[in-house]
C-alpha cells in the first residue's frame, strides 16, 4: 500500500499514512489532537483543518461553506489522503486544556461568597451519628503474645484470634501475599504489627500487615468521575478530615463530549483501552498531587471510593460499555464487587481496595445514588427533588417512601466545556455577572478574585439572565442590539464579556450566539426532564417540598437567575437548596462509613428508573423549553422580564 | 330518545385583525376585511360566536410569473404581463375584495428590483385599486429587509398585512410595521413552538399581539396537508383555551402550495380541484385567510364558504 507523509502544524509532527486514510486517522496515529465530537462521523463539523499542501479527495456533506473552501478548509474526518500533505490545525479545532493541575475547588473564595452558608444545607447531613464512623479501610495495632509450646496456634490464626478480641468481625480473609511474608515479619517486628483491614461486602480482608504501629497513617480517596469533570478528595480516615479536593477535566474528553460518543469509541480497536487509560491518568494525577502536597506516602492510601455514571464506571474498570447504548439499554453491572485499586490501574497502596458506588441503570449511575445519599432526600417525609446538572443530567424525585430517577442528556455546556470561553469552576472563572442596562457595561466576579480566564457554569447562568434583563438578547437567544461590546463574526454575533487586556485569557472572553443556543438546549433538556418526571407521577411542581440542586458549579449558584433563564422551575425560592457536588459528598460518606455503604446499596436497589425516551411528551416539553425562560410564559409567572 | 350535543365553551377568543383602512381611519381603501374574532372551533356555530367568515385574497405578483403552470396562466391571459391590469382583472372580473401582492421582482433571481422601485410600485397600486392589500416579500431575507420597509412606508396608514417575519429575521419588519400602522404575518415552519415563540418575540418589541397573523406554513393535499392541519388545530385549541400568544388568525398560502403539486398540473380541472380541496380542508383546521391563485378555485371556495356560513343563524 502506498504511504504518504502527513505533517501536522503547528505541532510539526509527521506521520506515514496509507493512501485514502482520513486526515483524522493520520492525526490520531501521530498523537496530534483534533476535536471530533461525533467521533469521525462527519456530522459535528468540529474537525476543520487547513490544507497547506498536497492532494486530497473528500466526501462533501455541506458543512464546509464556500468561503471556507476558498481558504482551503476541510473536515479532517471526511478528507482522504492522496499525496504528501501539510495540514494546519487551527485553534478552533484544538482542545485547549487549561493546566489540569491548577484547579483547586474552594480556594481563597473571599468575601464574595457570603451566600455559601445558605446554599450548603446538606453539610449538616454529614453530622456525627447519622452514619457510624467505620471507614472503608481501618488500621488496627496488635501486640501479639509470642507463641510458646503451650500456645502453639499458627501465626495467621494468632492474628485472627487477636482481632476477634477487638470486635467480632465477619469472615476474615487474607491474601497469599501477606501470608507468604507473615512468618518473618511477625518475628522481626517483635510481634508488634499494624493490620490494615478492608471491607469487602460482608467480609473483612486483611489488606496489609506492617511492622510496628502505623495506625496514625490511614488515608483514603473519594472520587466523582464525571463525563466532563473528575473531582477527587483526600481524606484522613482516622479524623475524617478532608485534606484536599481537586478537580480537572476528564482526559476522555479527547474521544468525544458525551457518554454515547465514548461508548461508540470504546467499540473501536484499542478504544476501550485508551478510554480506560485516560480516566486512570486523570485520577492518578489528582491522587499524586494531593498526596505530594500533603506529604503523605502513597502506600498509606489504603482505599478509594468511586462515584460516577454507569458508563464512566465501566470505562474505569475497562468493562465494555457497548450494551448501554443498545436497546434495551442494559449495563454489564450496576453493583460491582470491591476490588484491588491496582487491578483498575489506580495507583495507591498496591494492595489497596477500590469500591464503586452502585448504580441504578444504564443512565442513572452511582453518582446519582451518592447524590441521593448525601442530599438525604431518602429520609424526608415530604416530596423532594434532586437535580444534578451535569453532562448527563439526573433528576430524582421522591421521599422516604419512594424514589424515581431519570436522566437527560444535557451536554457539557454548564460545566464550561464545548463553548467558546467556557471553563470549569476554578480560579479565574467568571462566576457572577451583572450588566448595565443602558451602556451594556459588564461587572463580574471571578473565583479566587483572579483575573478572568473564562466563564464557568454559574457565570453563564448569570450572564444569560443579565443579557435578557438588559435587552441584549431576545427570548430566542439572538443578540438584538448594537454596541461596542457586540461584534459580528463569520458565524454570527458575539458579546464581549471581558476584553483581552483586562483578562488573563488569550483572547477576548465572549459569548457567541452559538454558545447561547448550546446553553439553551442544555437548560431545556434539564427543565423538560424535571417537568416530565413530575407529570409522569401525576404530580405538579407545587407539590414538591424541597429541591436540591447539585452540580459542578463551584460554590455559587444564583437560583433566581437560574429560574429566570428557565433552567429551574418557577417555585418559591425558599424551596431550593444548592448542595454543590452531591456525588462527591456521597462518596465521602461511603468512604467513612460502612453503614453509608450499606445504605447506598439499599438505595440503588430502591430507586426506580424511568426512561424518558419512552414518554412521547418529552420531545414536546423539550421543544417548548427552547426559549427564555419557556415558550409557555405562564409557567414562569414570577420572572421579571 | 333525543341525544343532547355536548357544547364546549372556550375561555379564549381569537384576536380580530382588520386589513385596510378607509377614509374615516385615515386611509384610502373603499372596503376593509376583518378576520378572526371567533370564540369557537371552525364552523361550530353553537359553541361560540364566529363573527367573520374565512376571507379569500387573490395572489398577484409585481412581475410576470415565469414558473406558473400553463393551466394557471391561461386563466388570466395577457393581464399577467402588467401587474396593474392583473390587479384590475381580479377585482373587476373575479370580484376580489382583497389582494395579496408578492414582490417577487425584488428577488436577486427575478429582477433584483430595489426598495425605491418597490415603494413606487406599491404607491401606484394603491392609487389604482381600492381594495385592502396584503404585501409579501420575495423570500430573500436580506432583500426583504430593504424592500419591505420601503413598501410599508409608501403604504403608511393603509393598514396593510405585511410579511413574512421569521424567527431569524423579524426585527426590521416589526419596526417598520409599528411605525407605519400595518399588521404583520409571522411565519413558522409547521412548528407550534416556533409560532408561539415568534409571536412573543414580536410582541416583546412592542407590536400588539392583535396585529399579528400566523402563517403556519402549509402543505397541499398529498404534500403534508395533515401535518399543517394538526399544527393549526393544536395552536387554535391553545388560543381558545386562553393562550393569548397563540390566539392569532391564520393566513394560509393554499394557492401557492396547491399549484406546486404534480397532480395539479395534469389538467386545469384537476389543478382547480387540488386548490379547492386544499383550501377547504385548511378552513376546517381554522384558516381565517386563504391566499388563492386560480379564479375558478376562488369562486368555488367562496361559494362553499357562503353555504357553510348560512348555517350560522
Amino acid at each position: 500500500m502506498q504511504k504518504f507523509k502527513v505533517t501536522f502544524l503547528p505541532d510539526n509532527k509527521t506521520v506515514l499514512a496509507e493512501k485514502d486514510k482520513t486526515i483524522l486517522s493520520a492525526a490520531i496515529s501521530a498523537g496530534v489532537y483534533i476535536n471530533s465530537v461525533c467521533g469521525g462521523d462527519g456530522v459535528c463539523g468540529r474537525c476543520k483543518v487547513v490544507l497547506k499542501k498536497g492532494q486530497v479527495s473528500e466526501q462533501l456533506n455541506g458543512i464546509i461553506s464556500e468561503e471556507e473552501r476558498k481558504n482551503n478548509i476541510y473536515l479532517a474526518c471526511l478528507t482522504n489522503i492522496h499525496s504528501d500533505l501539510e495540514v494546519e490545525i487551527p485553534e478552533s479545532s484544538r482542545l485547549i486544556f487549561d493546566n489540569p493541575n491548577s484547579a483547586r475547588i474552594g480556594e481563597g473564595l473571599g468575601n464574595l461568597y457570603s451566600k455559601t452558608e445558605d446554599i450548603h444545607p446538606v453539610e449538616p447531613k454529614l453530622k456525627e451519628g447519622l452514619f457510624k464512623h467505620s471507614p472503608f479501610a481501618t488500621k488496627i495495632y496488635l501486640e501479639l503474645p509470642a507463641p510458646t509450646l503451650n500456645d502453639s496456634i499458627s501465626d495467621l490464626e494468632r492474628i485472627y484470634r487477636a482481632l476477634r478480641t477487638y470486635e467480632d468481625f465477619p469472615v476474615i480473609q487474607t491474601g497469599l501475599f501477606n501470608i507468604r511474608q507473615l512468618g518473618e515479619l511477625l518475628r522481626d517486628s517483635d510481634w508488634k504489627v499494624t493490620l490494615t483491614l478492608g471491607k469487602r461486602n460482608d467480609t473483612v480482608e486483611i489488606v496489609l500487615v506492617e511492622p510496628g504501629n502505623t495506625t496514625d497513617k490511614n488515608f483514603g480517596f473519594c472520587f466523582d468521575i464525571g463525563t466532563t469533570t473528575i473531582s477527587g478528595q483526600l481524606v484522613d480516615l482516622n479524623s475524617k478530615k478532608v485534606l484536599g479536593t481537586k478537580a480537572t477535566y476528564n482526559q476522555q474528553t479527547t474521544f468525544g463530549n458525551d457518554v454515547i460518543t465514548r461508548i461508540v469509541y470504546a467499540g473501536q480497536s484499542d478504544g476501550l483501552e485508551k478510554l480506560h487509560q485516560a480516566v486512570c491518568n486523570t485520577m492518578n494525577q489528582i491522587i499524586r498531587e494531593l498526596v505530594q502536597e500533603n506529604n503523605i506516602d502513597l502506600n498509606d492510601v489504603n482505599c478509594i471510593v468511586c462515584s460516577g455514571n454507569t458508563t464512566m464506571i465501566h470505562l474505569l474498570l475497562s468493562v465494555d460499555p457497548g450494551h448501554i447504548r443498545k436497546e434495551p439499554y442494559v449495563p454489564t453491572a450496576n453493583f460491582l464487587p470491591v476490588l484491588r485499586a491496582a487491578e483498575a490501574g489506580i495507583n495507591i497502596n498496591p494492595r489497596g481496595l477500590l469500591s464503586c458506588v452502585p448504580g441504578v441503570s444504564s443512565y442513572v449511575g452511582g453518582d446519582t445514588t451518592a447524590g441521593v445519599l448525601s442530599s438525604g432526600i431518602y429520609q424526608n417525609d415530604k416530596l423532594c427533588m434532586l437535580i444534578d446538572i451535569g453532562t448527563n443530567g439526573e433528576i430524582v424525585l421522591g421521599s422516604k417512601d419512594f424514589l424515581v430517577a431519570c436522566a437527560a442528556s444535557a451536554g457539557p455546556a454548564f460545566e464550561g466545556s464545548g463553548i467558546t470561553s467556557g471553563m470549569r469552576a476554578s480560579n479565574g472563572a467568571i462566576q457572577k455577572v451583572s450588566i448595565n442596562k443602558t451602556d451594556f457595561e459588564v461587572k463580574y466576579a471571578t473565583i479566587g478574585d483572579k483575573k478572568p480566564r473564562g466563564i464557568c457554569g454559574s457565570g453563564y447562568i448569570d450572564l444569560l439572565s443579565s443579557m435578557l434583563e438588559a435587552g441584549i438578547i431576545d427570548r430566542s437567544g439572538k443578540i438584538k442590539v448594537e454596541g461596542k461590546r457586540i461584534r459580528q463574526t463569520a458565524t454570527g454575533k458575539e458579546f464581549i464579556v471581558c476584553f483581552k487586556h483586562e483578562s488573563d485569557a488569550l483572547s477576548d472572553i465572549v459569548i457567541t450566539e452559538a454558545d447561547i443556543e448550546n446553553l439553551k438546549r442544555s437548560k431545556a433538556a434539564i427543565f423538560s426532564a424535571t417537568a416530565i418526571l413530575v407529570k409522569h407521577l401525576d404530580l405538579s411542581f407545587s407539590e414538591v417540598h424541597k429541591i436540591f440542586i447539585a452540580g459542578g458549579f463551584g460554590t455559587y449558584l444564583d437560583i433566581e437567575r437560574a429560574i429566570e433563564i428557565g433552567l429551574l422551575p418557577d417555585l418559591p425560592r425558599s424551596k431550593f437548596a444548592f448542595i454543590g457536588n452531591s456525588s462527591l459528598a456521597g462518596a465521602n460518606q461511603i468512604l467513612l462509613s460502612s453503614q453509608a455503604m450499606a445504605m447506598a446499596n439499599t438505595l440503588a436497589s430502591k430507586i426506580t428508573y424511568f426512561e424518558l425516551s419512552v414518554d412521547s411528551r418529552y420531545m414536546d416539553e423539550y421543544g417548548q423549553a427552547l426559549f427564555f425562560p419557556h415558550t409557555d410564559l405562564a409557567k414562569f409567572p414570577s420572572v421579571r422580564f | 330518545m333525543e341525544t343532547q350535543l355536548v357544547l364546549e365553551k372556550w375561555a379564549g377568543v381569537i384576536s380580530t385583525l382588520t386589513i385596510g383602512a378607509d377614509a374615516k381611519e385615515g386611509g384610502t381603501r373603499a372596503n376593509t376585511v376583518k378576520i378572526g374574532g371567533q370564540k369557537s372551533l371552525p364552523l361550530l356555530f353553537k359553541e361560540g360566536d364566529i363573527p367573520n367568515p374565512t376571507a379569500i385574497a387573490f395572489e398577484i405578483w409585481d412581475v410576470s410569473p415565469l414558473d406558473w403552470p400553463e393551466e394557471l396562466v391561461a386563466a388570466y391571459g395577457k393581464a399577467l404581463d402588467n401587474p396593474f391590469d392583473w390587479a384590475d382583472k381580479c377585482i373587476n372580473e373575479f370580484k376580489a375584495k382583497l389582494l395579496c401582492v408578492r414582490m417577487q421582482g425584488a428577488h436577486p433571481d427575478f429582477g433584483n428590483k430595489g426598495p425605491k422601485e418597490a415603494a413606487e410600485f406599491i404607491s401606484i397600486l394603491l392609487s389604482r385599486v381600492k381594495v385592502p392589500l396584503i404585501i409579501i416579500g420575495c423570500g430573500d431575507d436580506a432583500k426583504d429587509n430593504q424592500i419591505l420597509p420601503a413598501c410599508s412606508e409608501s403604504a403608511r396608514n393603509e393598514r396593510c398585512l405585511i410579511g413574512c417575519a421569521v424567527q431569524e429575521n423579524y426585527k426590521t419588519l416589526v419596526a417598520s410595521i409599528m411605525a407605519d400602522g400595518h399588521n404583520i404575518i409571522a411565519e413558522s415552519p409547521i412548528d407550534i413552538n416556533i409560532a408561539k415563540q415568534l409571536n412573543i418575540l414580536i410582541s416583546d418589541m412592542g407590536l400588539n399581539l392583535e396585529r399579528i397573523a400566523i402563517n403556519p406554513t402549509i402543505g397541499a393535499l398529498g404534500y403534508g396537508l395533515e401535518y399543517a392541519y394538526s399544527i393549526m388545530e393544536r395552536a387554535r385549541l391553545a388560543g381558545l383555551s386562553g393562550d393569548k400568544t397563540l390566539a392569532s388568525p391564520f393566513i394560509c398560502f393554499a394557492g401557492q402550495e396547491s399549484w406546486r403539486a404534480k397532480e395539479a398540473r395534469i389538467s386545469p380541472e384537476q389543478g382547480i380541484i387540488w386548490e379547492i380541496i386544499t383550501a377547504t380542508s385548511l378552513m376546517q383546521a381554522g384558516a381565517d385567510l386563504l391566499i388563492l391563485r386560480h379564479p375558478e378555485a376562488a369562486k368555488k371556495v367562496s361559494e362553499h364558504i357562503d353555504i357553510l356560513f348560512k348555517n350560522k343563524s
